[in-house]
């Protein structure tokens, strides 16, 4: 049966759920399943059978970056609604798995939230409103998520069993290899500023010098060798109330 | 209120819908303004992104729920009145230390998501009982997000609004500085986490040149 607009827009819009029930066995499976029944509904519509076939396929073990499940659920629509057979469905689903995940937890996880955050931190701590700060941050990001989500919906559905072939070369890995220098950019600017809005709210002198190239020598460190560089971080956050403490405990 | 909100933060990140409230520098800011100052909420969320940002949820990686951790730790400094430096202290370091207890209880959650998802044949029989299981494992994680605001909130609170009447001492450079020094080796950290691979290292003492300048410049 012919698929309705509004079943694409359900389906879409169920995909903002996609993690809904995330667990280990199946991972993002139950979520693939969840958001592609509005099609499959439409699909199978008197045939109860295929439909628990097709859900069932569907809720297979399955995972990928969130953002970019909608080309799988759109894809996976496509080639419901075109009888594709199941055993080539099982092997394109297979195939699709590390892709997903890759390109997408590439540009979205490791550049465009990181920037977006980035970029609604420096906001604030250059003197615009905490409010504004924030709302600039969701305006931000989602405008590009929600893009990223109808991109990938679409396509997903135009290409069927050729979305693999779409990902590779695609807009988002040009675009992840392209904004990371803008990212660290900002993240060794927003460090310092930071810092010394943190250091300007204490009446404590500090050797600002040394403590800038302790911190420049300490930041370099940590990107070098960055698990022992978090260790050191998160060790250095614990410890900075207890010397507080203490401080105020032995006058 | 608080707890509601601490619902809404606990299913951004992963269930529903992902629109990143749940991220520290928000959810720290919803903290503050739900007791009356969301620029010191602001401050301490800004500080718990710099630690968050060198966690990207890559596959299977282990990553902070900053979401009620962030709401409870910039509540706290906000109840503190927003000024207090052993009081910012506390909070970030109360917000980071709740942010892998949420890490915990996202992975019971999981663990229950898999209960709550089987078996496979019946709910493929039943595609109705499959949304409502769905639904229900959304639920689930606001539910958790709900308590973890509900357990933390008060005692974060009172802990660091204690805090605030210890002055600065002899200590209390080393403090901050420790502080500083986390912030740039987290710094540091989370540009190794978006870089394609060592090579960017200069950059981020370029970035942090160009926020010497900001600094010098006056204006922040």
């Amino acid at each position: 049966m012919r698929l309705l607009r509004s079943d694409h827009l359900a389906a879409w819009s169920r995909t903002f759920a996609i993690q809904g029930s995330w667990n280990y066995s199946t991972m993002v499976g139950a979520g693939i399943a969840y958001s592609v029944l509005p099609l499959l509904r439409r699909i199978h519509a008197g045939d109860p059978v295929r439909l628990r076939e097709s859900v069932e396929r569907s809720m297979r073990p399955f995972n990928g970056h969130p953002y970019l499940c909608a080309m799988a659920v759109a894809a996976l629509g496509r080639l419901e609604q075109d009888e594709v057979d199941p055993q080539t469905i099982e092997k394109f689903r297979t195939a699709l798995r590390g892709p997903l995940g890759t390109v997408g937890d590439r540009a979205v996880w490791g550049q465009w939230r990181p920037i977006c955050v980035l970029v609604g931190t420096l906001s604030f701590l250059l003197g615009a409103s905490a409010g504004w700060s924030a709302v600039a941050f969701l305006v931000l990001y989602n405008a590009g998520h929600v893009a990223v989500r109808v991109w990938a919906y679409v396509k997903g559905w135009q290409a069927g069993l050729e979305v693999g072939r779409l990902l590779k070369g695609a807009w988002l890995e040009r675009w992840a290899e392209r904004l990371w220098p803008v990212n660290i950019l900002l993240t060794g600017g927003v460090a310092l500023v930071l810092a010394d809005v943190v250091v300007s709210q204490s009446t404590v002198p500090l050797a600002s010098v040394a403590l800038l190239g302790m911190g420049a020598i300490g930041a370099l460190l940590a990107f070098r060798f960055p698990r022992q560089g978090g260790r050191a971080a998160a060790f250095l956050l614990v410890i900075a109330p207890l010397l507080w403490l203490l401080g105020g405990l032995t006058g | 209120m608080a707890v509601l909100a601490g619902g809404v933060l606990g299913m951004d990140a992963v269930s529903w819908p992902q629109i990143m409230v749940s991220r520290p520098l928000v959810s720290a800011t919803i903290g503050g303004w739900l007791l009356g100052n969301p620029a010191a909420g602001m401050l301490v969320g800004a500080v718990l992104e710099i630690y968050a940002l060198r966690h990207p949820p890559f596959g299977a990686a282990k990553y902070p729920d900053t979401g009620p951790a962030g709401l409870v730790a910039g509540a706290s400094y906000a109840a503190s009145g927003g000024a207090a430096m052993g009081a910012l202290l506390l909070s970030i370091a109360v917000g980071w230390g709740l942010a892998w207890i949420g890490t915990v209880t996202v992975h019971v959650r999981r663990r229950l998501n898999e209960r709550i998802m089987s078996p496979a044949g019946v709910l493929a029989a039943d595609p109705g009982l499959l949304e409502q299981r769905h639904r229900m494992a959304i639920w689930l994680d606001a539910l958790r997000g709900a308590i973890l605001v509900a357990a933390f909130l008060v005692p974060s609170v009172l802990a660091v609004t204690l805090v605030v009447g210890t002055g600065p001492s002899s200590l209390g450079r080393y403090a901050i500085a420790s502080l500083v020094l986390g912030l740039a080796a987290s710094a540091g950290a989370a540009g190794r986490a978006s870089a394609f691979g060592v090579r960017g290292w200069p950059l981020i003492l370029v970035g942090a040149g160009l926020g010497l300048l900001l600094v010098w410049g006056g204006l922040t």
